[in-house]
């Protein structure tokens, strides 16, 4: 039962709690955002709301507001547990909260942020935590798989979809971040699928981010539907070039900034540094756990030193006129040494 | 994330309904005499924005901010990459990106000479967009259900019933994972924009899919969101039995079982039903026991009937 406690979390936290001089923290969730309070308690509720409250002294009280989330909960873990549906009057004060900036004013009475200092906690990862990214790793190939095995010209963008989420949910995947995108130079990012039916020559890009027992791993791969044409082979080699630029970079005291300049070195060689801006592309990367985006992103204007432990993937995602938006990308376990992919999907440009 | 088909049909849902329920919220604020209101969105949240320009963010959050006079602006956290995209979905033309939303709208305000705004649902507001250094008064935006958001709610709970009957025989004997699976091909091949499925093997309320064995009763409880509109239908197999009365009297009766806001900002909200608000579009559920299993029926209603 209280394995869906994280109990070197709890630890972490209440160290924190002390060095803070805080009496309690509350850690926050929401339906878009359950990472703050999953870090703790991994629990995958459903209503709108859930939050934990953690006492300096260890003493932890979970608030649900939907009566299945409380029974969910209450039979999860050996911990006190409220079911109130405003769920304004189930929060009792606390000194500090994360994901303090997603809750309802209306909750507030005058606590501090611990968004970041939670967030540095969960960058590197237990070794529970791992072996959650490495299973939600080895489903992100076989959904791809999947994708690629799926696809065919006539096909619509939606239908495609369909089919990988119903092969994820049906191995297991709590959720899924999706983004996909169809079609030739004219395509500038990716989306949520379209009723556009797919055609011979398209490139297909697809960012697939699986979760599993609450973490997320992600893979990024393009297929090309027929013959990929010079250009798109020439756009790829390019974009393997960046995303090997990284992974070969990537270890324990290495800058963020670097692994995000050495992706974007690769295209300003070939020529098309203008497409590392912000007009043509979002990050060189992110970090990976209980949020699918969580930070900090590799950005030549960010600043962080990588650790071992943490988990990212460095995707030098863009678009390109040469063949239009592209993407690859692997999930990577920073380890002492380096780093190692956890997915196993070759990184090549698929073709069916 | 919303990963499903994200679509406007202007057959269905013409740009006018939109314009006359921007038109509603300019009324309100030349009453209090407000040059602006604001309507925050994020991917969990899309209800309202999404009632008043269509806009269904499948990721992250912006901020919809109607002037009085003029054209709504959308501040956007999402990619300028995909505002093109979003304008083909969405009755906004004006989209500014906002990976930042405060220092947006703060921009916004200075731009336009704003001092004071209005916000819907103010205390419920994100915390860290109600510290914005700007004067902000509660409004309250009109959002009662008009014609075209009744079709388009029971278009989608016609949808998950519909699907939900066909599919739930073939949950029997399999794991709960692959009868999510199943559902989920069904319903996004129908259109669903988002979906949330939970499922009871018969000892518990419906929650999501844990490796449990859908034996002879279990029960499927989905929520559906279809072009922006969400509803909510549970459903259980029980050889023979039907809870169906026992939904009807507790939805004619107006008191009892569990009832969840389908109106307000989420896709559903518990909620005490003496408290809705009258038109409000809500889902009931109910549990009952049969052979010692627990099972449940739930759907979309609006008053005492069914949407």
């Amino acid at each position: 039962m209280s394995g869906l406690i994280n109990q070197h979390r709890r630890t972490q936290l209440i160290e924190l709690m002390t060095a803070r001089a805080w009496d309690s923290l509350l850690l926050y969730g929401n339906g878009w955002r359950k990472d703050y309070f999953r870090c703790l308690v991994n629990v995958n509720f459903s209503g709108p709301h859930a939050a934990a409250r953690l006492s300096r002294s260890g003493e932890l009280i979970v608030a649900v507001a939907d009566p299945w989330d409380y029974e969910l909960v209450s039979a999860a873990i050996d911990e006190r547990v409220i079911f109130q549906p405003d769920f304004a009057s189930a929060l009792e004060p606390a000194s500090a909260i994360a994901g303090i900036e997603l809750m309802e004013a209306r909750f507030l009475n005058g606590a501090v942020s611990a968004t970041a200092e939670v967030e540095e906690l969960r960058r590197i990862k237990t070794a529970d935590e791992l072996e959650y990214l490495k299973k939600a790793a080895e489903l992100a190939d076989r959904g791809y798989q999947r994708l690629a095995d799926a696809i065919e010209p006539g096909m619509k963008e939606y239908a495609l979809v369909a089919e990988v989420e119903a092969f994820l949910k049906a191995n297991g995947a709590e959720d899924n971040f999706m983004l996909i995108a169809t079609g030739g130079p004219e395509v500038t990012g990716m989306r949520p699928p379209t009723d556009r039916v797919m055609r011979k020559g398209d490139s297909v890009t697809t960012e697939l981010t699986p979760q599993v027992n609450g973490y997320y791993a992600q893979i990024c791969r393009t297929l090309v539907l027929g013959d990929p044409s010079p250009q798109q082979r020439q756009a790829f080699s390019i974009f393997s070039e960046a995303q090997q630029a990284a992974q070969d970079l990537i270890r324990p005291g290495v800058n963020v900034r670097d692994a995000a300049r050495v992706q974007n070195d690769v295209f300003r060689k070939h020529g098309y540094g203008e497409y590392t801006g912000s007009r043509y592309t979002r990050v060189r990367g992110h970090c990976l756990g209980l949020y699918p985006d969580e930070t900090p992103h590799i950005l030549e204007d960010s600043d962080y030193q990588i650790k071992e432990g943490m988990v990212l993937i460095a995707h030098p995602n863009t678009y390109l006129p040469l063949s239009g938006y592209m993407v690859l990308g692997d999930t990577l376990l920073v380890t002492a040494a380096g780093n190692i992919s956890l997915n196993h999907t070759k990184k090549e440009l698929f073709v069916k | 994330m919303k990963r499903g088909l994200i679509a406007w049909d202007k057959a269905e849902l013409p740009p006018a309904v939109f314009e006359a329920r921007l038109d509603a919220v300019r009324k309100s604020l030349a009453e209090r005499e407000l040059p602006a209101a604001v309507v925050y969105s994020d991917v969990f949240r899309s209800n309202q924005a999404r009632f008043l320009i269509n806009f269904m963010p499948y990721w992250n959050r912006s901020l919809l901010v109607i002037p009085r006079e003029g054209a709504p602006v959308l501040l956007c956290a999402l990619s300028a990459r995909v505002y093109p995209w979003i304008r083909s979905v969405s009755a906004i033309e004006d989209i500014r990106p906002a990976g930042a939303l405060v220092p947006a709208l703060l921009q916004l305000c200075a731009e336009r000479h704003w001092k004071r705004i209005g916000v819907l649902d103010l205390p419920r507001l994100p915390e860290e967009i109600s510290r914005a250094d700007v004067e902000m008064v509660d409004v309250p935006v009109p959002l009662a259900a008009d014609d075209a958001e009744f079709a388009m709610r029971r278009r989608t709970a016609s949808l998950a019933r519909q699907i939900l009957t066909e599919e739930l025989p073939n949950g029997a004997g399999k794991q709960d994972y692959e009868f999510a699976g199943r559902l989920e091909r069904a319903l996004r091949r129908a259109g669903a924009e988002d979906l949330v499925i939970l499922l009871s093997a018969g000892r518990t309320s419906p929650r999501p899919a844990e490796g449990a064995t859908l034996a002879e009763y279990y029960s499927a409880a989905i929520a559906l969101e279809y072009r922006g509109h969400w509803a909510k239908v549970t459903r259980a197999r029980t050889s023979g039995h039907s809870l169906r009365d026992h939904f009807e009297a507790t939805l004619k009766k107006g008191t009892g079982g569990y009832v969840e806001n389908l109106s307000g900002p989420y896709p559903a909200e518990g909620w005490d039903r003496s408290r809705l608000a009258p038109g409000s579009i809500f889902v009931l559920h109910v549990e009952s026991r049969i052979r010692g299993h627990r099972l449940f029926y739930g759907d979309t209603c609006v008053g005492t009937e069914l949407l």
